[in-house]
């Protein structure tokens, strides 16, 4: 047993993987550790040649995890696109764990990136003592993947400045990354490639330029389709963040996960869960992630101010904040589906008694 | 001699077999070629030799006495079908139908509930995607197969599988190895089924018997093994006793590419025509490109942007994924991904956008002018017949009683006509007269109606059909509330359940996807009109009532949103629209919830500093009138809206929305009149000028007396109604006059 708090995906399975490797008789294209059939089974779940039981890592469409692997394989970029807690980065964690056996080229993206941290940057003692040469270049994680031929992965694309995003283009269509101080270039070895993950929804992110945009054959990973594995989702998570936090969760919690689910998954898709009856959705995400971040707010508010008693009067605050993010139109949005739908529902009337005043 | 038969075992519709007929047929060069199909429809057949017959066309047929019961036998250019019935025409070879007589096919009592009407409530829903593939094994097989394989597109199957298996072999010996392996597996056949396979033997034998060459026999590949399997002649016979006898017309009708995709006359409706219609006109490798092509400028009419880099790139992830997917070629659905995630950035949305235009095409057949007569124009002589209407050239009236059985038969025909655009009657008060029991026409009948009609032979074979069909259609298209709500509104009047619940349930959706306040309030008048006009009918309008309530209600919550930042023009026409609405809330009369919602979403915008002014002006009146504010409350927002501290401009809109049309208020109530008065006394003269024609136009709703009236209120002349006038000292004047009027009266009394 590691001491680690966590160990990179390629250790934590490695057993599989050799087993899939092993018994791969699938073509592999030049640098991939195994053919892009096993590659989709690992992700997937079954069983490799040899009878090995290879456990899923992702639930959901097959066709999605084809066409991702698919593209890795024409040496074009991949971009999985999606709102929070859609396995977006657990997803490319994995393919980059098949493909190159090494997930740990990883750039994590933010506001504070600058082009140093995507390309390479100087030691400057180095630098001072012997002047601009390769030893005095430190390489990032973009760098090495190209050398190595391995794949890189770019965390929250999005969230770096869209100047900096641009320095990938000459990186993603030529394979090429120029060093003009040195007048030289590195130019990416076969097997090399780019898995960037990005947040489709969140406001303040930096777009895409389209130079960047059509470089990349983007998959989104949608949300759950499943209405009782979304509420054991957010159950399970909620039970173990309470643990965490210690706090004392109230017997009712599943009861209200499935109401407020209910509320986030009719908003979310435009529809009420019986289908009758069309709605709009609010500009807001209400991702799975976001239930459980209510449920969490809930719970606390419910031990510290409310004697361990769960109700709509203490979730409504939180549910509003995750609703209305823009205060015009998502509180007339919010405001329709209060006075058409959940305020002929009896059973919910106590969260339309408090939204309403809410509002 | 018995003449050598071949079975050409096809899938329906199929592009692929298509091809593959073509070849067997030029390489055998048959005598004969016999065609899976109702054998009494086989002098049919050679009209399709016309050029003026442009598939997408369906041959149909039905009773002579119910052409409500018709059944379609479409054909598109890649059905194999008609290219066989092309090939023999072209070659002069004798071709015919083998199966069953139409008649067989007939509805007997358990079956009324479908046939035709399957087609006609269908037409627009969306084909079924996943079907499970042992429910349609008979009518599609090859289908069937392909889906246990994995596909979802059977045509990508029968490439990948059947033409290129690498052994060599004939590509009709393999399909029937498969379906007689298939057929094994599966139970008996129903009585019909087996009839008409009996059927068809008998008919190959016949024509076996007596022709000089080979004989070609084109059926669905599901049939082939029991075609060729050995029956004895006496055993088949047996099979087709009781053949119901009904006398049958047939003719050919236009078809559209959409309505391909559904399942009528053989059984397999197509998934997407537009697909089938690409692999047919473009046998050669460079398939998969074409395609991502067509996707690209579908894709630039919707406005995209698409780089020709993009295009390659989809062609590559394409051949990726059919590596990925151990097939040999990529099929449709490998491009489908391929364009998700390079052409639409991996939004599914966008790719449904085009998806319809892409796999359906909005193709439409064309019918040559020498086919027998079309059903619509029997029926509509039939019902003519049965509402003693006579079609007369020159214009005469008409009054119904919609209340008695024949006012409403006539009026739902002239309302149907009317939906299939022949306007042969006319509604003398298509205005505002709709809640009552009557109805004014004018008839009169032009020759090329009877055109226009045959025209919506596409849309269904009955009047009653076509109109329900066209309506829906028309629905399908529809993009505002009022615009659909007028559509329901006719769908209702011609007694069209179908096409008006279409036209309900794209209410709703339209209602959820709006966010126009406007259009929201502006559908409220004519769904009034339905809820009003369903009670004169008899038509259930309690679903109506309830979307009625839903989009009332949306649009309350917006109008506040909705009554700012307008100019001047914009504001004028959303009074309109605000005033519209309340009348038909208030006339609607729903419960007392949504007058409330309605009432506050008013005040709302009444107490609302950024709403534009008129139309604050006309929900205040509109408040003020249904006596929810007050006179008190109504003087003191006058006063403020029209104190000094209020722009002039700001405040002219104000007094013009409080009081359009409804001057006369100003005669009664002495506390607005005292507000507005000394408003204007205020205005400079300039101002005063500027907004003279507002104020005219305010107070031109009065007539003269009423003018009058105003003026003498407002210069204290106080009228008695005779014309005379009481003297301003009347008080002092009075204890005399009365003290003389006594003495008179007394006198008179004493003398009497």
């Amino acid at each position: 047993m590691s001491d680690k708090l966590r160990l990179p995906v390629e250790e934590t399975y490695a057993a599989e993987l050799a087993a899939l490797k092993a018994s791969d008789d699938g073509a592999k294209p030049v640098g991939w550790a195994m053919s892009p059939q096993s590659v989709v089974t690992y992700l997937l779940g079954g069983k490799a040649k040899d009878g090995t039981e290879i456990s899923a890592k992702y639930v959901g469409k097959r066709r999605l995890i084809e066409t991702a692997v698919a593209t890795l394989a024409t040496d074009r970029a991949l971009l999985l696109l999606g709102v929070p807690g859609t396995a977006k980065s657990w997803v490319s964690e994995h393919i980059a764990a098949a493909v190159s056996g090494d997930s740990t080229m990883v750039i994590q993206c933010t506001a504070g990136t600058d082009e140093n941290q995507v390309r390479y940057s100087w030691n400057y003692a180095e630098l001072l003592a012997k002047g601009p040469s390769r030893e005095a270049l430190v390489p990032t994680p973009l760098f090495r993947a190209m050398e190595m031929g391995k794949t890189c992965r770019l965390e929250e694309l999005t969230r770096m400045g869209s100047d900096v995003q641009d320095t990938l283009i000459t990186v993603l269509s030529e394979k090429m990354l120029p060093i003009p101080e040195l007048n030289d270039a590195v130019y990416a070895s076969r097997g090399f490639n780019v898995i960037a993950t990005a947040n489709d929804r969140d406001k303040g992110v930096n777009d895409l330029s389209a130079a960047l945009k059509r470089r990349f054959n983007v998959v989104v990973l949608p949300l759950p389709d499943d209405m009782d594995e979304e509420i054991a989702i957010v159950t399970k998570r909620v039970g173990e963040m309470a643990d965490t936090l210690a706090l004392p969760a109230p017997k009712n919690v599943q009861q209200e996960v499935a109401r407020v689910l209910s509320i986030f998954r009719e908003l979310r898709q435009g529809e009420t869960l019986d289908g009758k009856t069309t709605l709009k959705s609010p500009s807001s995400t209400l991702s799975t992630a976001e239930a459980i971040a209510v449920m969490v707010g809930g719970l606390s508010h419910a031990t510290f101010f409310a004697k361990g008693d769960l109700s709509a009067e203490g979730l409504g605050p939180t549910v509003l904040g995750a609703i209305v993010k823009d205060p015009v139109q998502d509180k007339a949005i919010l405001e329709e589906y209060l006075e058409t739908v959940l305020k002929s529902r009896r059973d919910y009337s106590d969260y339309y008694s408090v939204l309403t005043e809410l509002l | 001699m018995v003449a050598d038969v071949t079975y050409l075992g096809i899938r329906h519709h199929g592009p692929g077999s298509a091809r593959r007929v073509v070849e067997a047929l030029d390489a055998l060069q048959p005598v004969e070629v016999l065609i899976e199909g109702p054998i009494d429809l086989s002098d049919q057949l050679p009209l399709l030799a016309d050029d003026a017959m442009l598939p997408p066309v369906a041959q149909l047929a039905y009773p002579k006495d119910a052409p409500h019961q018709a059944f379609f036998w479409p054909f598109a250019v890649f059905s194999p079908e008609y290219q066989a019935v092309k090939w023999a025409l072209a070659a002069d070879v004798a071709v015919r139908y083998i199966d069953l007589p139409v008649a067989w096919r007939l509805p007997d009592a358990e079956a009324e509930a479908e046939t035709t009407s399957i087609i006609d409530q269908e037409a627009y829903r969306e084909p079924p995607q996943d079907d499970m593939p042992g429910q349609n094994i008979r009518q599609d097989p090859i289908g069937a197969l392909a889906h246990a394989a994995g596909y979802e597109d059977g045509e990508s199957w029968w490439r990948d599988v059947i033409e290129e298996n690498p052994d060599p072999g004939p590509v009709f010996a393999a399909v029937t190895d498969a379906m007689t392996a298939l057929r094994e597996q599966e139970g008996g056949l129903d009585r019909i089924e087996a009839a008409r396979e009996a059927h068809m033997r008998l008919e190959i034998a016949k024509s076996a018997k007596t022709a000089e060459g080979p004989i070609a026999v084109v059926c669905g590949a599901f049939h082939v093994p029991a075609l060729k399997a050995k029956h004895t002649a006496k055993d088949d016979r047996a099979l087709l006793k009781g053949a119901p006898k009904v006398k049958i017309m047939a003719t050919w009708a236009p078809w559209t590419s959409p309505r391909l995709a559904f399942t009528s006359g053989y059984g397999a409706g197509v998934a997407a025509p537009g697909w089938c219609k690409h692999l047919w006109e473009n046998p050669g490798s460079d398939q998969a490109s074409i395609w991502v092509a067509r996707i690209a400028r579908t894709l630039r009419k919707e406005g995209q942007v698409v780089s020709t880099a993009s295009l390659i790139e989809t062609e590559r992830l394409a051949k990726t994924l059919a590596a990925v997917r151990g097939r040999p070629r990529p099929g449709f659905e490998e491009l489908r991904d391929a364009t998700i995630s390079c052409l639409c950035y991996g939004d599914p949305i966008l790719w449904h956008l085009i998806e319809s235009k892409l796999i359906l095409g909005n193709e439409v057949g064309c019918i040559p002018e020498n086919v027998p007569a079309a059903p619509l124009l029997e029926d509509l002589q039939k019902q003519q017949k049965k509402a003693r209407l006579k079609p007369e050239a020159l214009e005469r009236d008409l009054s119904l009683d919609l209340r008695t059985e024949s006012g409403l038969f006539r009026s739902t025909l002239l309302h149907r006509l009317l939906a299939l655009n022949v306007p042969w009657g006319k509604l003398a008060d298509a205005g505002r007269s709709r809640g009552t029991f009557r109805e004014k026409w004018k008839l009169q009948w032009q020759p090329e109606f009877a055109v226009q009609l045959v025209e919506n032979l596409v849309y269904g074979t009955s009047i009653e059909n076509a109109a329900s069909g066209r309506l829906t259609a028309n629905l399908s298209e529809a993009q505002t509330l009022p615009a659909l709500a007028d559509l329901v509104f006719a769908a209702l009047t011609a007694q069209l359940p179908l096409a008006a619940q279409s036209g309900i349930d794209r209410l709703g959706e339209r209602a959820a996807q709006t966010n126009d306040c406007r259009e929201l309030l502006g559908s409220l008048r004519p769904m009034v009109d339905i809820i009003r006009y369903g009670k004169a009918r008899k038509t259930d309008t309690a679903k109506f009532g309830t979307l009625f309530e839903r989009i009332a209600t949306q649009g309350a919550v917006q109008l506040h949103y909705a009554a700012r930042n307008l100019d001047a023009e914009a504001s004028r026409a959303f009074s309109k629209i605000l005033a519209d609405a309340d009348g038909a809330i208030r006339l609607a009369d729903m419960n007392a919830d949504l007058t409330d919602t309605w009432v506050s979403a008013l005040r709302k915008v009444t107490y609302d500093e950024q709403a534009a002014r008129l139309v604050m002006g006309s929900a205040s009146r509109l408040l003020y009138q249904a006596e929810a504010m007050s006179p008190e409350a109504a003087t003191l927002l006058l006063e403020r809206m029209l104190s000094p501290g209020t722009a002039v401009a700001d405040a002219a809109a104000f007094f013009e929305g409080f009081f359009e049309g409804a001057g006369q208020r100003l005669l009664y109530d002495e506390a607005l009149r005292d507000c507005v008065n000394d408003w204007l006394v205020s205005l400079d003269d300039d101002t005063f000028m500027e907004h003279l024609p507002l104020f005219r136009r305010v107070l031109s709703a009065l007539d003269k007396t009423e003018k009058k009236r105003l003026l003498d209120v407002l210069f204290g002349r106080r009228s008695s109604g005779t014309g005379r006038v009481l003297s301003e000292h009347a008080d002092a004047l009075w204890p005399d006059h009365f003290e003389a009027l006594k003495e008179i009266l007394i006198k008179g009394a004493r003398n009497g």
